[in-house]
C-alpha cells in the first residue's frame, strides 16, 4: 500500500505538463500589455520633442518599467503562470519598437512640425 | 467597461491634452522667437500623470493571468476529453481497487 501511494504521488506531480491554453492567454494579455505602452510612449516621446538615440533610449526605459510591472502583476512568481521567465521579460521587445517609432513619428510631426 | 478601460481614456485624454498644450507653447515662442529645448513644466507633470494612469490601465486592462499548473485549485475538470461520450466503464477494470486519490 505504501509503495502504490508513493507511484500516486509521483504521478500528480510532473511539471512538464501544463495548461497550454492558460499560458496561451497569458502571453497574449503581455503582448496587448506591450503593444499598449509601446504606442503611449511614442506619443510621449513626440510630445516632449527627443530625437535621434535619445527617443530609443526612452523607449528601453518605458519597456523596462513594463516588464517590472508584469513581474509585479504575476506576484513575482513567474512559474506559476510562465513556462520560463524569459518569456514574460522579453517577449514583445521588438515588435513594439515599430509602433514605438510609428507613433513617435506621428507625433513629433503633429506637435512640432504642423 | 470597467474601471481599467476608464482609467485607460482618462489617460489618453490627459496625453491629448497635454499635446494640445505643447502645440500652443511652441506657437507662443514662434512670437517671442526662442528656441524650443523642452515642454513646459505643467505639461511634464501632465505627461507624467499621463503615463503613469496609462501604465496602470495597460496592466489591468489586458485580462488577469491564469495558472499554468495542471493541478492548482482553480484548473479543476477542464480537462474532460471531447469524446467522453464514447468511453465505457462497464469493463473489467472496474474489479481494481482505485489508486489514484482524485480531486472531484
Amino acid at each position: 500500500m505504501g509503495s502504490s501511494e508513493k507511484r500516486s504521488k509521483d504521478l500528480m506531480s510532473d511539471i512538464p505538463t501544463f495548461s497550454a491554453e492558460n499560458l496561451q492567454n497569458n502571453l497574449k494579455v503581455i503582448q496587448n500589455s506591450r503593444t499598449f505602452l509601446s504606442i503611449i510612449a511614442g506619443v510621449l516621446a513626440g510630445i516632449i520633442g527627443f530625437n535621434g538615440l535619445t527617443g530609443f533610449v526612452f523607449y528601453f526605459v518605458v519597456m523596462l518599467i513594463t516588464s517590472v510591472g508584469l513581474m509585479a502583476k504575476a506576484g513575482f512568481s513567474a512559474d506559476l503562470y510562465f513556462d520560463s521567465l524569459n518569456r514574460v521579460l522579453f517577449d514583445g521587445f521588438l515588435g513594439g519598437l515599430m509602433s514605438f517609432v510609428l507613433f513617435w513619428t506621428f507625433a513629433y510631426d503633429l506637435v512640432h512640425i504642423f | 467597461m470597467n474601471l481599467g478601460f476608464v482609467v485607460g481614456v482618462f489617460g489618453v485624454l490627459i496625453l491629448s491634452h497635454a499635446a494640445y498644450s505643447t502645440i500652443q507653447y511652441r506657437g507662443l515662442l514662434k512670437i517671442m522667437e526662442e528656441e524650443f529645448s523642452r515642454p513646459p513644466m505643467n505639461v511634464i507633470v501632465e505627461l507624467i500623470i499621463g503615463l503613469a494612469l496609462c501604465m496602470w490601465a495597460a496592466l489591468t486592462f489586458p485580462g488577469k493571468f491564469l495558472s499554468i499548473h495542471p493541478d492548482s485549485d482553480e484548473n479543476r475538470a477542464v480537462s474532460l476529453p471531447d469524446n467522453s461520450e464514447f468511453m465505457i466503464f462497464n469493463h473489467r477494470g472496474r474489479l481494481f481497487p482505485p489508486q489514484i486519490d482524485m480531486k472531484f
